[in-house]
């Protein structure tokens, strides 16, 4: 992936960009066009003010908040319905960058001019790059051209974390994460700084930002660093409790004190995105793309070494942020990068034995010189990849399974059809052994379902899962064969007297789920594709219009229902099979009054004109 | 929601038998070869590289030093509490009386109420809990304090960490109990969430109390550091009664010097030494018998939460009592040159203080050093030991080693896995009886079907299936005890819903069987002696999925239509069976104030049928012509019509 269309090539340029653009002082963004290969780089500028890396009065040590579903609609968990979250200052000095300057328009006028575009940046600036770039993957399907059609490419140097864990999520389902790499050395301090809760050492921050600020910005003169031991022990402590609080999970740790400890100790919400190309303290270049084991390097290469003097090696994290166009000069080379964390094979022991085929690996490991429980992190961190493919190759599996039980209720439908009554009012009546053997399919279905539900509640499944046409088609064709006859099933045991409408309470998740993953395929606003609920909502205007509430109280209801119906028939989404005069549906409609009745725009639909129209189409 | 219950319960019907088993086996593959990793030093790092260790600890230091019981402070957002363990200064006299560190019934002196849940002894497990006689009335003098009220308006609904050292830890943790028990009834507030760590604390309880804390899934909640040659919370292992005079003076020596210590910690003393003899002696007492201690229970005090067993190289956490009863033995038989009895029980502070030290800093594992351990879980039980404070070379390794490795090994997402598929095995029994009831449900009801085995092939079946459920639900509740599923299972709708669901259909049949086998006769009615636990529980989870529901409803609930699918109290018909025999009883009986009584109970019963059926949450098979329930109506009427008329005929006369 580094070597891939010249990006190497790019990256020094990059660097020092992103180091000219702090002394920037219109802009705050520097563009810059490469000719070969063709290019545009867009460097954004570092803040070097605490307010602008930890948001007042967020309600969260770590400053955090929800990302703007309106900017970013996509990055969200589908199924689970969950907003990602985001440093909150990183997002407002984004959105101020994207109002107040130049920034859309010069990537409008890039794109057109067909150039790969290049975001850049060091420190916070690379945060701002990071937002930068998902705003163009979002925005990309609008721009004109095939330009667009071109992934960005994202580089950071030393920044510090963005998002969650739902924001990571989101962008490897999107198939995006592809496109970050971020640089990050052994001793730097300023992208592990989120690891640890700052609200309460936001002065140190603002000391440290101060000091590392370049020399020509500072109006006064430089103030004199004292060590920053207190902050380097803070960050360290934090970083090692996440590292091991994410190693506890995925090592499958049941020991309920655990779940007690999450509650007393402060964890970062934030997780690494994308490549990591990490420096250890003896130079090598380490290349990750695992989020979870970028998570505990972070920590492992970070943690003290024994015998060194703390204040010396928290001066070192601060000196260490200045360093990246050191490590990306000239002698980066895509050979130079070890890729760690897809291998199975790390070592445990370095004395096992000589296996001839596995010592250049061993070699390899017992120079990182990583400790022990480095090592059974990166393991865990890779088994649970692992096991995540294992429960999607399962639920694969599946498939064929769920088609067919699908293709046995398609022609019961078909049946139904025939039979006079439509497929729900059919069900709902349960009166042959068809309509019972439907049923038991209906339950084989929920349980395989239910299963996928359950493990995508969980982020059991390969992140990219939601993202799968098959399924999303699958699931949608599953929805609006058997909702009809959940909720047929709920209104025949009146269960609606239990816990209320179908639509409040009784929608089970598998259908909410199948529902969000369609809208997001479509790129449709949520609660539009709703057309497998059209019987539930036929339902409850029964009862209330049975109930004997006025017509004008319910007619807007009515007419809203009517335009959908026409909407979803046309489509074809839902079945004409609704209009049968004994369906429950037609059974209502009949008894509004005359005059809405004639108006209506599906009047021709129940009174069966078009019913003639359909057959010769079909003939 | 709980209709996505009861539609999302019947879901697993799924998986064909073949296919199943067919996964069953994938599943047990997988989990054999990969995946298996040692986490209590995982824990036990976490722990340490947290503050919290730190600020309990010096909490405690200044508790120990004041004169009150207890201190508050807050830290951020949590509010920590710890309790002085040097308020009993008559403790160290009288270690060899056996009498302090005797074991009293928790409930004495009103514990009763105080510690609910776990004095209530149903069913199997009515042995009483069992605690230290001197923590449990520092504990209630405390409760009986003003100062007590001041503690609970402190910590009511925040996050609290309760903390103490050696007696000081016995106290909070029966703070914690406390809290935790009124927590699990509705009453006086209690904190949101709640952490109890405890520092070189003597045993508190017996076995009871363990499996309870287990039982309630409290293990969580507290901590027990333990440091590795720390002989206090080692010491309610031995046999105090057969401790050799010149030990006793020994250990009463011990204690007096650390009490001296933690109470006036600014006061220079000549540091205590046993002499050689003493403490090979001391050192050698202690160790055979916490090594008796996992075979034969000479001590009736028991482990319970968790333990953090702590060398300067880390900590491991610990949650089941017999493995930390065992590494109680090893680590403190492992290395014993290190460090010395006299300092480590009161040298906390300088212990978590080293342990987040090292756990920061990059160390040579000497594991590297043995060729043979290469895969990950070895290698993690091997750093779990060092963690603990017992290395390779030690003498105790190797069956530590075998301690921890034949564990039983918990994995709960996978059992999770594949006990829906176990359930979606045994829906099938469940579909059968549904369609029995169907089958009953006009004529006599299958509660009484059952009962009187009318149709002996068929109602045998049914029996089958009905025992095969409870099967499968003794088994799954079995493993959630064990910790064996995820800890948030109770709550996960699927499981509460299928669970309600079997409730309502097989508990009357479980009833029926009951009174067809006359076993109220000898052992009395079924709700107070026959009611399986499982039903218990699965009340419990339903109820509390209902209170999240109610808090969320915004719909209000309107009146059935028609009659439930499922009598909505599963418990009906052992109401009905009561209601009868007092029906029975109020025919014969002669005697007006017993009878007035039976009367009483018969319109209560009345009244509650009567609400049911009104709301319609009864099933129809409840009305059937000929069901237990229509028999009792009949013969209330008739009762009530000969006492009419007898009460006429009084009149006459």
């Amino acid at each position: 992936m580094l070597c891939e269309d010249g990006r190497m090539a790019l990256i020094p340029l990059c660097c020092s960009l992103s180091m000219a653009a702090h002394l920037s002082p219109s802009s705050p963004f520097l563009r810059h066009d490469n000719s070969a290969p063709s290019a545009a780089v867009f460097a954004f500028r570092a803040s070097w003010s605490a307010d602008d890396w930890l948001l007042a009065g967020a309600g969260s040590p770590f400053g955090e908040r929800e990302i703007d579903a309106a900017l970013f609609p996509s990055i969200k968990s589908v199924g689970n319905d969950t907003t990602a979250a985001v440093n909150g200052a990183f997002l407002r000095s984004f959105k101020k960058v994207l109002d107040t300057s130049r920034l859309q328009a010069e990537v409008h006028a890039a794109v057109a001019g067909k150039k790969q575009i290049v975001f850049t940046g060091h420190s916070s600036g690379g945060s701002i790059a990071v937002l930068a770039a998902i705003w163009f993957l979002e925005q990309r399907l609008n721009f004109e051209g095939r330009g667009g059609q071109v992934d960005p490419f994202c580089v950071t140097f030393g920044s510090p974390l963005v998002g969650d864990g739902v924001f990571v999520h989101a962008l490897q389902r999107e198939n995006w994460a592809r496109c970050f790499l971020h640089f990050v050395t052994a001793a730097d301090i300023i992208p592990r700084c989120l690891l640890a809760p700052l609200s309460s050492s936001k002065d140190e921050l603002e000391a440290i930002l101060r000091f590392l600020c370049p020399k020509p910005l500072l109006f006064s003169p430089n103030t004199v660093m004292s060590a920053p031991v207190t902050f380097y022990r803070n960050v360290l402590g934090h970083a090692l409790s996440v590292s091991n609080h994410q190693a506890c999970l995925l090592m499958g740790c049941t020991n309920p004190l655990l779940e007690v400890l999450t509650g007393f100790v402060k964890l970062t919400p934030y997780r690494p995105l994308g490549a990591y190309v990490l420096c250890s303290r003896d130079g090598r270049l380490l290349c990750l793309r695992n989020s979870n084991s970028i998570l505990h390097m972070l920590f492992y290469l970070f943690q003290d070494v024994p015998g060194a003097d703390v204040e010396e090696v928290a001066h070192g994290s601060l000196e260490a942020h200045r360093l990246y166009e050191a490590m990306t000069g000239d002698h980066l080379n895509a050979q130079n990068i070890v890729s760690v964390d897809s291998s199975d094979s790390i070592p445990l022991s370095f004395t096992n034995g000589f296996d001839d085929k596995a010592q250049p690996v061993k070699t390899l490991w017992k120079d990182l010189d990583l400790s022990l429980e480095a090592r059974l992190c990166l393991r865990a961190a890779a088994e649970w990849e692992k096991q995540r493919l294992r429960n999607q190759a399962k639920i694969d599996d599946n498939y064929s399974k769920i088609k067919e039980a699908l293709n046995f209720l398609g022609d019961y439908r078909a049946t139904c059809e025939v039979r006079g009554l439509g497929y729900y009012d059919t069900f709902k009546l349960q009166k042959d052994v068809e309509d019972f053997n439907a049923n038991v399919k209906r339950l084989e279905l929920a349980g395989l379902w239910d299963e996928i539900v359950e493990m995508l509640s969980r982020y059991e499944l390969p992140d990219g899962f939601e993202g799968r046409q098959e399924w999303v088609k699958l699931g949608t064709q599953y929805r609006w064969l058997v909702e009809p006859l959940d909720i047929a099933n709920y209104y025949r045991h009146s269960k609606n007297e239990d816990t209320g409408p179908y639509m409040v309470k009784g929608r089970p998740r598998r259908y909410r789920y199948t529902q969000r993953w369609l809208e997001h395929a479509e790129r449709s606003p949520a609660g539009s594709c709703t057309e497998s609920c059209f019987w539930a909502s036929v339902e409850e205007l029964c009862i209330d219009t049975g109930d004997g509430k006025p017509f004008l109280e319910v007619r807007s209801r009515v007419v809203e229902l009517e335009r959908e119906v026409l909407r979803w028939v046309t489509k074809g989404s839902l079945g004409r099979d609704v209009f049968v005069s004994e369906s429950t549906f037609a059974r209502w409609w009949v008894t509004l009054p005359r005059q809405h009745r004639a108006e209506s725009c599906i009047a021709r639909f129940v009174n069966g004109e078009d019913m003639l129209e359909t057959m010769e189409a079909s003939i | 929601m709980h209709v996505s219950k009861l539609s999302s319960l019947s879901l697993s019907l799924s998986l064909s038998l073949s296919a199943t088993e067919a996964s069953d086996v994938e599943f047990l593959g997988l989990s054999l070869v990969a995946k298996r990793f040692e986490t209590s030093h995982v824990l036990g790092a976490l722990l340490a590289s947290s503050p919290l260790l730190a600020q309990a600890w010096s909490h405690c230091t200044h508790a120990n030093a004041s004169n009150s019981s207890f201190v508050v402070e807050h830290h951020d957002d949590t509010v920590y509490v710890a309790f002085s363990g040097t308020q009993t200064s008559a403790l160290s006299s009288s270690v060899a009386g056996g009498e302090l560190f005797g074991p009293v019934p928790i409930s004495t002196g009103g514990g009763q109420e105080l510690f609910a849940p776990l004095v209530g002894g149903k069913g199997d497990d009515a042995q009483p809990v069992l605690v230290q006689a001197a923590a449990l009335r520092l504990f209630l003098s405390l409760y009986n304090s003003s100062e007590f009220r001041l503690l609970v308006s402190e910590t009511g609904s925040r996050s609290v960490v309760l903390t103490g050292h050696s007696m000081g830890g016995c106290v909070a943790s029966l703070v914690a109990l406390h809290f935790l028990c009124s927590s699990a009834g509705s009453g006086s507030p209690s904190p949101a969430s709640l952490l109890c760590i405890t520092f070189g604390s003597p045993l508190l309880g017996d076995d009871a109390l363990s499996r309870a804390v287990l039982r309630e899934r409290w293990s969580g909640r507290f901590c027990h550091v333990v440091a590795q040659h720390d002989i206090m919370p080692r010491l309610l292992l031995c046999p105090l009664n057969s401790m050799p005079p010149r030990l006793v003076t020994s250990v009463t020596d011990l204690m007096q010097s650390w009490h001296f210590a933690v109470r006036y910690p600014g006061f220079s003393r000549p540091s205590f030494r046993l002499s050689d003899d003493q403490r090979t002696e001391l050192h050698r007492f202690v160790g055979v018998h916490v090594a008796a201690a996992e075979q034969q229970q000479k001590s009736p005090y028991r482990p319970f939460g968790n333990h953090a067993l702590c060398s300067a190289e880390g900590a491991a956490c610990i949650d089941d009592p017999l493995i930390v009863v065992k590494l109680l033995h090893l680590t403190f038989m492992a290395d014993p040159g290190s460090s010395s009895i006299e300092e480590q029980h009161i040298s906390y502070g300088d212990l978590v203080a080293e342990i987040s030290q090292n756990v920061l800093s990059k160390k040579r594992i000497r594991i590297e050093e043995e060729p043979t351990r290469s895969s990950g879980y070895s290698a993690g039980v091997s750093m779990a030991l060092e963690a603990s404070g017992i290395r390779i070379q030690d003498m105790g390794a190797a069956e530590a080693r075998e301690c921890l490795e034949t564990r039983m090994w918990r994995r709960p997402n996978m059992n999770c896995a594949s006990l829906a598929i176990k359930l979606a095995k045994v829906t099938p029994c469940r579909a059968q009886i549904e369609w029995y009831k169907t089958l009953c449900d006009d004529d006599m009801g299958y509660y009484d079907c059952f009962k009187h085995r009318k149709a002996a092939k068929r109602d045998a079946k049914v029996n089958m299936n009905r025992i095969k459920l409870g099967h499968f639900w003794d088994g799954l509740l079995a493993k959630l005890q064990d910790n064996e599923l995820p800890h948030d299972f109770h709550r996960r709708s699927k499981w509460v819903n299928a669970a309600q669901f079997y409730k309502l259909l097989v508990e009357p049949l479980d009833i029926a069987e009951y009174y067809r086998c006359k076993l109220h006769e000898t052992r009395g009615h079924y709700l107070p002696h026959g009611r399986a636990r499982r039903y218990e529980v699965f009340d419990r989870w339903w109820n509390e999925g209902e209170e999240e529901v109610r808090e969320a409803a915004t719909w209000k609930k309107k009146k059935r239509s028609k009659f439930a699918g499922l009598t909505q109290d599963s418990c009906f018909w052992a109401k009905v069976e009561e209601a009868r025999e007092c029906v029975k009883r109020a025919r014969a009986e002669k005697n007006p104030a017993k009878l007035a009584k039976l009367w009483d109970s018969v319109s209560g019963f009345e009244g509650f049928a009567n609400r049911l059926i009104e709301r319609k949450e009864v099933s129809v098979d409840v009305m059937a012509p000929r069901s237990s329930y229509s028999l009792w109506v009949e013969e209330v009427k008739e009762l009530k019509l000969k006492r009419a008329s007898s009460v006429l005929v009084g009149v006459e006369r």
